[in-house]
């Protein structure tokens, strides 16, 4: 076979660290090549290299048997390569038609002509398989409808070589089964895929060849068939990850804390009804848009519409605000840690107290001796390093920032902790902290109800598993009962 | 570096770099304006450093730092405030009107009456403001651009346009000269300091203030870590009047009069301050010496174009590229920073 892409030598420094250092291989023309590594490892630095967006300090690009060295996306994506990326960049007010031809809008007259336009994107959708209305706003696609339109983008532009970073990070599973079917047709008619992701099953699924970096060098490329997840782990992380059963798991679970009786909210879901008790870890389980979110949100008193019953250790309460939850011991680490979870113009110390500052104060003044050493006691328990506590957050990694988020909440004493997609955008080894964190937290008596996408995180923490589809109850599945083909039966609705 | 000392110089560089602007551009002054000679004692006079032309100065920048004090909550809040030119306006307005209305009276319950009136009024504006802005879900720029329109338009009705005199006991208090040389007024400059005094404290060390920072920053993260979002915009409206009613009162009581159309384009030099003084109007960043700095700033520039005899028609040209020139350059500087900061936390300890 050819290679389609060879990188030579490639560095990138960036001030202080060096995410790319002297990173060599090659990747076969019309492959699936995954490059995996944690978070920080350089895998996505190196995908924005060959697109284009970044440039190496040394080191070059041979694509097709030339030396390349792109000045910007266009430049890689008129030389074939194109990128579909881990944060979507489009035009959310835009038409899909006016996002996919945006450096070429047809013009008649030097008039845009909506009819070409159409057209043209017409053609580019069916492409991908995707029957999306062309004058539809972007901002009313879902991710992965966005994700697609996208892949429409690069692959009408004639790309040879597609990146995919991270793309099933904000995917139901569902969403991501089509993804991968349709990147197995762009391999299938010759296009090189380089699927930049961290996820052992979909690597296993996908790809030709596994490529492992770590802290920005090379570790080893192998072809797939030759490997096995745990030798893939290794190598991401250069040493054994310990295998663990949960703790909290077996332990009696002690009394009821949460109670959801009957908990509705028009178009989003209906009929809810659960219990968890201390000790306990719910799973929640089912499709993006199944509800699980909206469940949470519901349950913290984000949504005004919802009604139902909820009994907080027996006791029927009402929320009507995060504040009223708060109170009642309900804390919540929501999906979107950078929107909902952190001010990220604040300080590591300033987001872990925030929910907790008004007990730290005197006549309103902050004792700022105390609010330190809770903080400091948070760091030391999550295992952050304290040297962080007064830098900016937006420095921290997503692991140790989600470790705020969860901090936050450990300082406000709560005990029902409400997690939706913890260990979203973390790394290997910090989401087994994570992981460990939920367990410990549970058997020390905190009531836990995990929203999780991936089931292998939910199958293992979880005592129980709700499963949800289309915003109802779809069945509860014990510990013994749960694994991958009974919860994915039960959320995709198969008997 | 560590990342500690990293973090307090991001704090304290803006209101470094913009003390050493100001003590550059005051000593190039005091150098270059030359002296005149007294005709009272015949003593040698600086023509910039002298006592009356830096307490006239102070007493220019007053008005704006007091009100950027308040203008800086609002810009942290993540809004902004228009209006307050013209609650300016119609809290001087207002008290004149009330005073007049009441008669004479003592000194010292005149003096009362008018900051209490002056107050209440531009805490009703602020609060109106804040009402419209939350209540109705519009943005503080479309409401405070109406209101601006509608405050001023209330003092123009409420005064039939006419200039009212503040009572002489007003004006002794505000112009006294607390045994300083006679017509020496140190007031105003007394108040604009313990104004930005209470707003750094404010900012920096009380939980409220922390909750306007987080706000600014994130409102959505903060309402699900339980604040009152809506009730910390609210005070942060009414905190925003309020500095425009001081700043009302003292001006009414300096110049000895108000019209409706006292504080015209205030709202301009105001916001001016904030970001000179590093307010992000994204919300979340700010501080009040520095918008005070900023203050003194503007009107050190205005000072400079009287004493070096420039052309004064260029003030206003002057002071625009002066005023994008420093927030460009504290802009790129905190990048800096950030950039060194983010450094500091990769490095292992």
């Amino acid at each position: 076979m050819t290679s389609s892409v060879s990188f030579r030598g490639i560095t990138r420094r960036y001030p202080g660290i060096t995410a790319l250092d002297d990173v060599s291989f090659d990747i076969a023309a019309g492959s699936c090549h995954a490059i995996c590594g944690e978070n920080g490892a350089g895998k996505s630095t190196l995908g924005k290299i060959l697109a284009g967006i970044e440039h190496p300090d040394a080191g070059s690009i041979v694509l097709g048997g030339e030396v390349m060295t792109f000045d910007g996306p266009r430049e890689a994506l008129a030389a074939g390569v194109a990128i579909v990326h881990q944060e979507l960049a489009f035009c959310e007010h835009l038409s899909i038609a006016e996002n996919l031809c945006l450096s070429c809008i047809p013009t008649r007259w030097g008039m845009v002509d909506r009819a070409a336009l159409d057209r043209e994107a017409r053609s580019l959708l069916v492409k991908v398989g995707a029957t999306l209305d062309p004058a539809r706003a972007l901002g009313t696609l879902s991710i992965a409808e966005q994700q697609l339109v996208q892949i429409a983008a690069a692959v009408g532009c004639g790309a040879r070589v597609v990146v995919f970073d991270e793309p099933t990070s904000s995917l139901s599973e569902g969403e991501a089964q089509r993804l991968y079917s349709l990147i197995r047709e762009l391999t299938a008619t010759g296009v090189t895929v380089i699927y930049v992701s961290h996820r052992m099953p979909e690597i296993f699924l996908l790809s030709d060849t596994v490529t492992v970096l770590r802290d920005g060098r090379h570790v080893a490329t192998t072809p797939t068939a030759e490997l096995d997840e745990t030798t893939v782990v290794q190598q991401m992380i250069g040493r054994k990850l310990e295998q663990y059963f949960p703790a909290h798991i077996g332990a009696t679970a002690g009394e009821e804390l949460l109670r959801v009786e009957h908990l509705s909210s028009p178009g989003k879901f209906s009929d809810v009804s659960f219990s968890l008790r201390a000790g306990e870890v719910l799973g929640l389980a089912g499709l993006t848009g199944a509800g699980r979110s909206e469940i949470a949100r519901a349950i913290f008193g984000l949504d005004a519409e919802a009604t139902g019953s909820v009994l907080v250790r027996g006791r029927p309460v009402r929320i009507g605000s995060p504040r009223s939850a708060m109170r009642h011991g309900i804390g919540l680490v929501p999906e979107d840690r950078k929107r909902q979870g952190l001010v990220l113009s604040m300080l590591a110390r300033e987001n872990t107290t925030l929910t907790v500052l008004e007990s730290l104060s005197r006549f309103s003044f902050v004792r700022r001796k105390e609010e330190r050493e809770l903080a400091l006691d948070h760091f030391e328990r999550l295992k952050v390093r304290t040297g962080l506590l007064e830098s900016p957050t937006t420095a921290l990694s997503g692991g140790n920032q989600q470790k705020l988020v969860i901090a936050k909440w450990l300082a406000a004493k709560s005990s029902i902790l409400i997690l939706d997609e913890p260990t979203r955008g973390v790394d290997v080894g910090a989401k087994a902290e994570l992981h460990a964190w939920i367990d410990k937290l549970a058997s020390e008596g905190a009531a836990i109800l995990l929203i999780s996408s991936e089931l292998p995180e939910l199958l293992s923490l979880s005592t129980r598993v709700q499963v949800l589809r289309d915003g109802r109850m779809a069945g509860e599945l014990g510990r013994d009962e749960a694994n991958q083909d009974s919860v994915l039966r039960l959320m995709a609705g198969i008997a | 570096m560590s990342l500690q000392s990293a973090t307090h110089s991001l704090l304290r560089a803006q209101s470094l770099g913009l003390s050493a602007v100001l003590v550059i551009l005051a000593t190039v002054l005091t150098v270059v304006s030359g002296s005149h000679v007294d005709p009272m004692t015949g003593a040698s006079v600086n023509n910039f450093l002298n006592a009356h032309t830096l307490l006239q100065m102070a007493t220019d920048a007053s008005t704006f730092a007091i009100m950027a004090v308040g203008a800086t909550l609002m810009i942290i809040s993540g809004g902004i405030d228009l209006s307050v030119g013209a609650v300016y306006a119609i809290s001087g307005v207002g008290m004149a009107m009330v005073l007049r209305a009441l008669g004479p009276m003592a000194p010292v319950p005149t003096v009362l009456v008018g900051l209490v009136t002056c107050l209440a009024i531009a805490g009703l504006c602020g609060l109106a403001n804040g009402v419209m802005t939350i209540g109705l879900g519009v943005h503080s720029f479309i409401i405070t651009l109406g209101t601006m329109w509608i405050f001023r338009g209330l003092a123009f009705v409420a005064s039939q346009a006419e200039s009212i005199l503040v009572p002489t006991s007003l004006i002794g208090a505000v112009k006294a000269s607390l045994g300083l040389g006679e017509s020496l007024s140190p007031v105003p400059l007394l108040a604009m300091l313990g104004l930005t005094a209470i707003g750094a404290v404010f900012l920096t060390r009380t939980v409220m203030g922390r909750h306007v920072l987080a706000v600014g920053g994130n409102p959505e993260a903060s309402r699900f870590a339980g604040l009152r979002v809506d009730r910390i915009r609210l005070g942060v409206f009414l905190w925003s009047g309020l500095t425009a009613g001081f700043a009302a009162f003292l001006g009414a009581g300096y110049y000895g009069s108000a019209t409706s159309s006292d504080g015209t384009g205030y709202e301009l030099y105001v916001i001016a301050a904030a970001v000179v003084g590093g307010a992000s109007l994204q919300g979340g960043k700010g501080s009040a010496i520095s918008s005070t700095l900023g203050a003194l700033l503007i009107v050190l520039i205005r000072q400079a174009i009287r004493t070096l005899h420039l052309d004064q028609n260029y003030e206003w040209i002057i002071i625009g590229s002066a005023m994008i020139i420093a927030v460009v350059l504290d802009q790129s500087g905190s990048r800096l920073l950030a950039k060194r900061m983010a450094r500091a936390a990769a490095s292992p300890p």
